[in-house]
């Protein structure tokens, strides 16, 4: 079995971010990713391998709940439990992008534990602010962040990637495999979205997953061969665009899927929204600022009224027939976007429901009734 | 059980000026609704008329009428157990006007607040969706320094304790909401205004200053949690006025007064508390609860205790001056461990020996604020409410749960 089988893809991102260890050991370093912010070109650009981390896939700990509070969205919980359980040695360093409230809690939260419990080994943690409202002076902050990122993944790797110490064209050839991946990605994109679609929601989950956890290069390699697969169309299902919470496991694609149902989009970072993200013509720090500030609208970050054009936008261009909101408790920012979505989509014709409130994982018969109301069976 | 003059005349004040603000309203000139967090002395130096969303939030729970706020926003498919607290004003805005609090806001022109948080914006984002308001957003950039007791650093060496990058994003956004404005009102900025406002903002502080000192320094402690909180917060929504300055001022005399006169919110005073966190807007009375029954009196909140140590601004340009006051001013209340080492210097200066902390869940990593004043040898008892939603907290509860803290944990005169 190898990465032309949606198999490997579905066996290699239950163990994505494994390898840490084998990497470091082999003498590259590693930096840990918290959050869709991070223009891992850099990373790259510094010589180290940026791999996004994900939770365990259990509960969070105890001890987890107590440094965040149990009023935290889960998936960053289940990611400081397994911090706290030891995943993070071997890291060169963490840098947590401030992507959403409970990534911003993780930071301070593990910078204090550095601080206060040394005895618990931490690398060394590092904010990256990165904000989004269209201004001129949004983008000149961020473009200082991502200068102030370089001075530290410096000190990390103790290679400079941008500026007078870097080695010659190392931003610009972190970028070329960059945006080869995000060519390749789009494919995938569109063979999902197909008339006849010959990759299934999983399958894109499980391919976003596991590239954001290898070089760009390695990763560029991994989907040609996917790619030259001749992979056999789906069965016509009806299709379900998601949006609501940022899904950072398959157990609800595959639970959809399960029923007959095309996971043909979402618009959550994990996932489609990740294109989103240019990858700039320019190696200089005010493009790779740039790029993250006009990303897609991610809850958490966006209005509105451009997070309700984003999805209802999406949905039609994924041929969605109905676009189910899966709204965690305690991610706060989804909840607020549904009465303006549900309004934009239902001027498309196409039906919103809704299920808020839900654990990590959202039972199987839960997610199918929602979408038997009789709005989505009309 | 002294009830504070300040406190009351503040509050008639208060009425006063809100009648004034909705005639000036009714008469056609633009009203801002602005968060507490927005640097709101802008609208004071344009002479704008302008609403802390906050303040009229307390207004409208103190009330009653939070329940139904919320339940508007739940009616038209909204959260209603996020964000309590920024979005009970919206909700109030459907209220009947027939008997709606105090006659009711009027719809505002502008609206100001920043994005913090996940879902803060989203709150505003709905009041622009109302065809005569416009929402005004400002960013909110998150410490990445650690300064060394912020609290003697941030009157003059602010540039340093919040870093060039964090100002120069405030400054820009407020020319930019100067401009914005201007737009919009006709009104143009006057910057020697701007400084006058600022200096006496800075004044006003000063003022605060002495009386926290006062507070601290006095045992018994002469005045109640639930009287100084709004004999300071409500000079604080009138804050770059003569009338706000003056305020502060008369309430250090007259706390000055009753130390002078011995006078005792609690003349069997055994132990002395520390609140942390929001207000109890729904349930004040709880502050009292414990006098008789423990002789456990609430000797500290926020309020009076930023009021003197977070807002002073000294020296420099005025846009970065007011860019100083709010470019980090959360950090100050809840980022750690700006906050816990300012918890920790308040309670050891007010001499508690226990403290209350309610824990809400749009503060980030605040069991850091209990590690660090346990690690100081002060027990904490966290209760987990929303200090808004009176759904959200059985007041029974709550009540034994303090009881049991003070029967088990609270050693009397331990902070002293």
């Amino acid at each position: 079995m190898g990465p032309a089988d949606p198999a490997w893809w579905a066996q290699r991102y239950r163990t994505r971010g494994d390898d840490v260890g084998d990497r470091v050991a082999a003498g590259t370093p590693v930096v840990g990713v918290v959050g869709a912010d991070v223009p891992v070109e850099l990373v790259e650009a510094a010589g180290a391998v940026p791999v996004r981390l994900t939770g365990d896939p259990g509960p969070p700990s105890a001890e987890a709940r107590h440094v965040l509070g149990a009023a935290v969205d889960a998936p960053t919980l289940t990611l400081l439990t397994r911090l706290l359980g030891g995943s993070a040695a071997g890291l060169a360093g963490l840098v947590v992008s401030r992507d959403c409230q409970s990534s911003l809690a993780m930071f301070y939260a593990l910078r204090e534990l550095r601080r206060l419990d040394p005895w618990r080994g931490l690398p060394p943690v590092h904010l990256l602010d990165l904000l989004h409202l269209p201004r001129a002076s949004t983008t000149a902050y961020d473009t200082a962040e991502v200068l102030r990122l370089a001075d530290v993944l410096t000190g990390w790797t103790g290679r400079a990637p941008l500026g007078p110490d870097a080695p010659a064209g190392a931003l610009a050839d972190a970028l070329r495999p960059a945006r080869a991946l995000r060519e390749r990605l789009l494919l995938v994109q569109q063979r999902r979205r197909a008339a006849e679609p010959t990759v299934t929601g999983s399958l894109a989950l499980h391919v976003h997953g596991v590239v954001s956890t290898v070089p760009a290069a390695e990763a560029v390699e991994l989907l040609d061969a996917l790619l030259a697969a001749d992979l056999p169309a789906l069965s016509a299902g009806r299709r379900v665009f998601l949006t609501g919470s940022v899904q950072d496991h398959d157990a609800h694609y595959a639970a959809l899927e399960d029923a007959g149902w095309h996971v043909a989009g979402e618009d959550h970072d994990r996932g489609d929204l990740a294109l989103t993200v240019q990858v700039p013509a320019e190696p200089t720090a005010g493009a790779l600022a740039l790029a993250r500030q006009r990303r897609g609208p991610a809850s958490p970050t966006a209005s509105v009224p451009d997070r309700a054009a984003w999805t209802t936008a999406e949905a039609a261009r994924c041929g969605a027939h109905v676009v189910l909101s899966l709204v965690r408790a305690h991610d706060e920012a989804p909840g607020w976007d549904v009465p303006a979505q549900r309004r934009a989509l239902a001027a498309c014709g196409v039906p919103l429901v809704t299920l808020v409130g839900q654990p990590h994982r959202t039972a199987p018969a839960d997610l199918l009734a929602a979408l038997a109301a009789p709005a989505v069976a009309a | 059980m002294t009830r504070l003059a300040s406190a009351t005349a503040a509050t008639a004040h208060q009425k006063e000026w809100f009648q004034q603000v909705r005639a000036r309203a009714a008469a056609g000139e633009p009203l801002v609704l602005v968060n507490a967090d927005a640097p709101q002395e802008v609208l004071r130096a344009l002479d704008l008329p302008y609403v802390v969303n906050q303040w009229w939030a307390s207004i409208v729970s103190a009330k009653r009428r939070a329940d139904e706020s919320l339940d508007v926003l739940r009616v038209q498919g909204y959260p209603d157990d996020s964000r309590q607290y920024d979005a009970i004003a919206l909700g109030a805005m459907e209220l009947p006007a027939d008997g709606a609090p105090w006659g009711g806001l009027p719809r505002p022109s502008v609206v100001l607040a920043e994005t913090s948080g996940d879902a803060q914006r989203k709150v505003f984002d709905l009041w622009g969706e109302h065809p005569d308001t416009e929402f005004f957003a400002f960013e909110r950039s998150s410490a990445t320094r650690v300064p060394d007791r912020w609290w003697e650093l941030v009157p003059h060496r602010w540039e340093e304790a919040f870093g060039p990058a964090r100002l120069d994003l405030m400054v820009a956004e407020i020319e930019e909401l100067v401009q914005f404005l201007a737009q919009r009102t006709g009104r143009v900025l006057d910057r020697d205004r701007l400084a006058h406002v600022l200096d006496l903002v800075d004044e006003q502080a000063g003022w605060n200053r002495r009386t926290r000192d006062l507070v601290a320094a006095a045992r018994p402690t002469p005045v109640a949690v639930a009287d100084s909180i709004p004999a300071v917060m409500v000079p604080q929504w009138h804050r770059g006025t003569e009338w706000g300055r003056d305020a502060a001022r008369r309430l250090y005399e007259e706390v000055a007064g009753l130390v002078d006169s011995g006078v005792a919110v609690c003349p069997d005073e055994r132990v002395r508390l520390m609140w942390i966190g929001r207000g109890m807007w729904f349930d004040m009375d709880l502050y009292r609860r414990f006098q008789d029954s423990h002789g456990a009196v609430f000797v500290w909140s926020m309020y009076l205790a930023i009021a003197a140590d977070g807002y002073v601004r000294a020296g420099g340009d005025p846009v970065r001056r007011l860019a100083a006051r709010f470019a980090g001013f959360t950090d100050q209340l809840y980022t750690p461990p700006w906050s816990t080492d300012w918890y920790v210097k308040e309670a050891r200066l007010h001499g508690v020996d226990g403290v209350v902390h309610l824990v809400a869940d749009d503060v980030p990593a605040s069991s850091f604020t209990t590690r660090g004043l346990e690690a100081a040898g002060i027990p904490v008892l966290e209760v987990r409410a929303n200090n808004a939603d009176p759904r959200a907290q059985d007041p029974e509860a709550l009540t034994e749960a303090i009881t049991g803290f003070l029967d088990t944990r609270v050693r009397p005169g331990s902070g002293r």
